[in-house]
């Protein structure tokens, strides 16, 4: 098939489903709103940014193969053929969307333009047309099931690695119980809060360890990370793929939860995907988040906290997988509040959060850089700015890369991290806390 | 009978009329008929149902987070639609002007109310067509992403709001009873036209944007109950 025929096809489809697909093909009545929302469009006010311009090099096609108007007035309807040239900016265009959703949240029609970015890539992707960085993402998490490509000798490692520091912290052995089949927690985070900021990792196992339950929970050697970048190629085939043996190992763990870490999308596809979309039908356990959990115990006065260990100005940047696609919003700042001594909101926050410009698998292409830290996070780097706070806590190791590249290029002096990070650093452990000052980050 | 009369007031109803009810039932059941596996749902959101609705419809609270002057534009600009709609009723049926006597208000009073408020939403209308039509000619957000459709839609409404307008302010002015008794000949299959030519204008426009209504992006009157269930839904 030529690309043509591919993209034509694809797009014809559309007709035949799913509903909210076709009438985003129908129901854009052009005002421009989602413009003035946009992060993208915030940094650089080009046409090529503007989210409907963006989605018309779909619609226009869909427009014309299968709508009456389309196809007896062509260009006067906005209808507009398949052709090579405009189809050759696809990949760029597409991958200029970082699938944040604020769009959907003040488009009139209530248009969200994520849908139609990712369908896309979905088509791009058929074409072998998703960016290499990303394809090369994907292929190593199919194969290690991981996205860093990581052995289970190397996990292994860095988690006894995380003990000891623990064991320095507080004086005391906690545990990261790995492989512990019967366990009631099977906790699930992205890679990078075991492989490269550690102190997430050491916050979720302090919790467990302040509440008696350090035997309650576990890792696997088989499968920590939650990342699946299918999700932002658009593929569902690798979605699902990368999904599966995590699914596989929960149910031979034998757990009752899966506790998924600090990243949101790993989070939006466990639960609201795979578990509401019971793409391997009725499950043995239930889907849970790090940080609700964690804030159910701070509710009912189950932990305690030094908040002097976090003096410093600390903000939230709400990932937007985590506060648009699942609601969650007031556990983190109840975490964050809890452990620190100074907590700043920014505005606007939650739910209406700007993305900090690296969403939709953005963060991790390094082609990028230059388009994430002068045009798609601008508007992150003002609103963290704004708040004065010198360490912004993000529930996402996306979000994480990106903010901490942006915050060295704009030269802020802002330190990046997790929620449970600052937890680590304040929560008490046997009424003490951390004896560490100086943190690897 | 003129041959333009005879179309303007008797086969393009018809016509016009026929089009719009079939295309937007096929366009609205089309729409219901086409499967959504899956939620998307955005936050915040309380859920989707018929309050929210009937909120959103009225008052469209998501432009007034989004765009506050363009809120005020198509809120206004709608509410006068929905006012001046009101107010053709009374050219299809005299039910409104019975239950307005029934309150005690004489004929004389009706005729005025009528022309004041019928007259300001006239008003409204040709100020904020034109406003919206300024404003994507002139804002860059706007103006890049609009295209034949657009000013179309924009140009019909207001051909239709300036000959409605002219009716009601031009130098001959309407007879109510004439244009009752053209519209209800129409739906007792009986014909005549109209001898006024500022009604024959009006309905010639009107005509012609029923008839590309359910073409267009003016079916966003009722697409956006469908889009935004689709990511309210909890």
């Amino acid at each position: 098939m030529t690309n043509e025929e591919s993209v034509v096809n694809a797009i014809n489809a559309i007709k035949k489903g799913p509903k909210v697909l076709k009438l985003y093909m129908d129901a854009c009545v052009k005002c421009g709103t989602c413009a003035s929302v946009c992060p993208i469009y915030y940094g650089k006010q080009e046409p090529e940014y503007n989210p409907a311009r963006r989605s018309d090099l779909i619609r226009s096609i869909y427009k014309k193969h299968n709508t009456l108007a389309g196809r007896l007035f062509g260009g006067l309807v906005g209808a507009k053929d398949f052709d090579e040239a405009t189809f050759a900016q696809w990949q760029e265009r597409f991958y200029s969307c970082t699938a944040c959703r604020r769009c959907a949240q003040f488009c009139p029609m209530g248009i969200d333009n994520s849908v139609i970015t990712r369908k896309a890539r979905t088509i791009l992707d058929g074409l072998g047309m998703t960016p290499k960085s990303l394809q090369k993402v994907v292929s190593i998490s199919l194969e290690k099931r991981n996205t860093d490509g990581a052995s289970a000798e190397a996990f292994k490692a860095a988690v006894e690695f995380i003990e000891e520091e623990m064991l320095e912290e507080h004086g005391t052995p906690i545990r990261i119980p790995i492989d512990v089949v019967g366990a009631d927690y099977f906790y699930l985070p992205p890679s990078g809060d075991v492989l490269v900021n550690l102190e997430a990792t050491m916050g979720i196992a302090k919790v467990f360890y302040a509440l008696g339950m350090g035997d309650k929970w576990t890792m696997s050697s088989k499968c920590f990370d939650g990342a699946n970048y299918g999700l932002f190629t658009g593929n569902d085939v690798h979605m699902k793929a990368i999904n599966e043996p995590v699914v596989q190992e929960a149910k031979r763990l034998g757990v009752k939860h899966l506790f998924m870490g600090e990243c949101g999308h790993a989070f939006r596809v466990m639960q609201r995907m795979m578990e509401a979309g019971k793409w391997w039908g009725s499950l043995p356990f239930k889907v849970i988040n790090c940080m609700e959990w964690t804030a159910e115990q701070i509710n009912a006065g189950k932990l305690q906290f030094d908040k002097t260990q976090n003096p410093e100005p600390v903000t939230y940047h709400d990932p937007c997988n985590f506060a648009k696609s699942c609601n969650i919003i007031e556990a983190p700042r109840i975490i964050l509040k809890a452990s620190c001594a100074d907590f700043r909101d920014m505005t606007p926050n939650g739910a209406h959060n700007w993305c900090c410009g690296g969403g939709g698998g953005l963060a991790a292409m390094n082609e990028l850089k230059e388009f994430k830290m002068t045009v798609s996070g601008i508007r992150k780097r003002d609103q963290i700015k704004d708040t004065g706070a010198t360490y912004v806590a993000a529930a996402c190791s996306n979000c994480k890369r990106q903010l901490t590249q942006l915050m060295e290029h704009h030269e802020t002096h802002v330190t990046v991290g997790g929620v449970h990070d600052l937890l680590s650093r304040a929560i008490l452990i046997d009424g003490k806390a951390a004896k560490r000052t100086n943190y690897l980050q | 009978m003129t041959s333009s009369e005879l179309l303007v007031g008797v086969v393009l109803p018809y016509i016009a009329m026929t089009a719009f009810v079939v295309g937007i039932t096929y366009r609205f059941s089309n729409w219901s008929k086409t499967p959504q596996p899956g939620k998307l749902t955005l936050y915040p959101t309380k859920g989707w149902d018929t309050s929210t609705a009937v909120r959103e419809a009225i008052f469209f609270p998501n432009l007034y987070k989004g765009d506050r002057l363009l809120w005020v534009l198509a809120w206004s600009f709608h509410a006068a639609l929905a006012f001046a709609f009101l107010g053709h009723v009374r050219v299809v049926t005299g039910q409104l002007d019975s239950a307005m006597l029934a309150l005690g208000l004489s004929t004389a009073n009706i005729a005025t109310l009528s022309a004041a408020a019928g007259g300001a939403a006239g008003i409204v209308l040709v100020v904020a067509a034109s406003a919206l039509l300024c404003r994507r000619l002139l804002l860059r957000r706007a103006r890049e992403i609009s295209g034949g459709p657009d000013f179309l839609a924009l140009l019909l409404l207001v051909a239709v709001i300036a000959s409605g307008d002219l009716m009601r302010f031009g130098s001959t002015p309407i007879e109510l009873a004439e244009t009752r008794a053209w519209v209800i000949s129409l739906f007792t299959f009986s014909p005549m036209v109209p001898t006024n030519p500022a009604v024959l204008l009006h309905a010639f426009c009107a005509e012609l944007l029923i008839l590309y209504l359910p073409l267009s992006k003016l079916m966003h009157f009722g697409g956006l109950f469908y889009t935004l269930a689709l990511v309210r839904r909890t």
